[in-house]
């Protein structure tokens, strides 16, 4: 079916959310999935998934079999799981590649770079080269992957805009962030399965609105009046705080603050939606970041990672952080899975928007509406 | 079977690459027939390149001479 989003990319004062179709409707699905997620920079992981040279880590996204690997020179890659010889799935489990990748059917061998390195017995037993098999040609196919704040983006279209030229003006905006962000470890990453579309999960986070009915803890410090709305169309949306308060520990012990970041940051903090699916929030002492899995129309995985300015972070600080910020996460998990739910009415019509505080979520829809209007007219142009 | 091949069986058991790189060579060795030299070397080789194992490269040279890469 094709939808008609003719009322999304009105002004949020006209607007209408995007249909119920895009949030319940396989055919839909598939279309967002072609037109939205595989057409532009997309989380896959974070780069603190194969932290060490030749670790690697099969995913399957979306229905295609993927390879995140660190390469033995440390550079990470993504790959598709697949031999180049009869399709065989490389790498089955999460494992360090000591040597070679070899494909468990007939052995064909591939570098932590893709290369094919080996065709044992191709031309005949104990013959390793054929003429008509160019090793050169026959390298693991790369998915375009561009690494921002540990986030493992990848463009599985390889026509978007080089990373940095997409995603400029929030690199820009967050520039005084650019110093290294590490990984919690163990105790700073947790998945949150949840049965909503993933969409419903970005525009949740986006906005504020919510916060005193939903978040009732963070209100009582983080009002409402002390957020704004982050809005940039076409790019990506949020919400930021002006009051925002370190976790303390023992002795009023703080996590340390990212270094060279201006006055500003002492209270203030930013939760922004890269578009499409991947959630960030930049903090003076902390950040994290959220990779949205969708499993399917109504199924989405949450992948959320919590990270600080050095390595030797307080352990007992760092799992109360993680604690603290799942207990949030939860508290979202009823409206998220609400929403979905609600949309299986077919009177809903998408919701009208608050032109003063649902401009951040507007913003996401507008975008989505966008991308799926330039896919459709492409498709009617061949 | 002979005792070479238990232990190549064993090694396989284990998914023991390291053991099955050296046996592979051992069976190599072992044969004077350049067919079946190409063909054991090739499991050589594939099993140290598979692992990391040092020998890699040499067996890589070695099947090169042999005109098998």
């Amino acid at each position: 079916m094709t939808s008609d989003l003719s009322l999304v990319t009105r002004p949020v004062e006209d607007a209408r959310g995007l249909p119920n179709a895009h949030y319940i409707d396989e055919s839909v699905f598939t279309e967002e999935r072609d037109a939205v997620l595989f057409a532009n920079w997309t989380g896959l992981a974070v780069a603190s998934d194969v932290p060490e040279p030749g670790d690697a880590t099969p995913i399957e996204f979306l229905g295609l079999p993927l390879l995140l690997i660190r390469d033995k020179e440390g550079c990470v890659r993504v790959f598709q799981n697949t031999c180049r010889h009869r399709g065989m799935i490389l790498v089955d489990a999460p494992r360090k590649i000591e040597g070679a990748i070899r494909c468990p059917y007939h052995s064909w061998c591939y570098s932590t770079k893709g290369k094919l390195v080996a065709t044992p017995h191709v031309g005949g037993p104990g013959m390793n080269a054929h003429e008509k098999i160019d090793r050169t040609t026959l390298g693991l196919i790369e998915i375009r992957s561009h690494i921002w704040r540990d986030v493992v983006f990848i463009n599985i279209s390889g026509q978007a805009a080089p990373f940095e030229e997409v995603h400029a003006d929030l690199i820009d905006r967050w520039g005084e962030f650019s110093t290294p962000v590490h990984h919690g470890g163990s105790d700073s990453r947790f998945i949150l399965d949840v049965e909503t579309n993933w969409k419903l999960a970005v525009e949740n986070y986006c906005e504020s609105y919510h916060l005193p009915w939903v978040h009732p803890g963070l209100n009582s410090y983080s009002r409402l009046e002390d957020h704004y709305n982050i809005n940039e169309p076409g790019q990506y949306s949020g919400q930021g705080t002006l009051v925002y308060q370190q976790l303390k520990g023992e002795d009023d012990a703080t996590f340390p603050d990212f270094a060279g970041l201006s006055a500003f940051w002492n209270e203030g903090a930013e939760y922004i939606a890269v578009y499409p699916n991947v959630l960030l929030g930049a903090q003076r002492d902390h950040a994290f970041a959220i990779v949205l899995e969708p499993r399917g129309v109504g199924q989405t995985r949450e992948h959320i990672h919590l990270y600080y300015a050095e390595d030797d972070t307080d352990e007992t600080m760092r799992g109360a952080n993680a604690a603290l910020w799942k207990s949030v996460f939860e508290e979202d998990i009823f409206v998220v899975e609400g929403m979905q739910r609600g949309r299986y009415g077919p009177g809903f019509d998408g919701g009208r928007f608050s032109p003063a505080m649902d401009g951040p979520t507007h913003c996401f829809h507008a975008w989505v509406a966008e991308q799926l209007i330039e896919h459709r007219q492409a498709l009617a142009a061949e | 079977m002979s005792d070479l091949e238990n232990r190549l069986l064993a090694a396989h058991a284990r998914h023991d690459k390291p053991e099955l790189a050296k046996l592979y060579q051992e069976a190599a060795a072992n044969t004077d027939d350049i067919g079946s030299q190409g063909f054991f070397l090739t499991q050589a080789y594939i099993f140290a390149l598979d692992c990391g194992a040092p020998e890699a490269s040499q067996l890589r040279e070695k099947l090169s001479r042999m005109g098998r890469i």
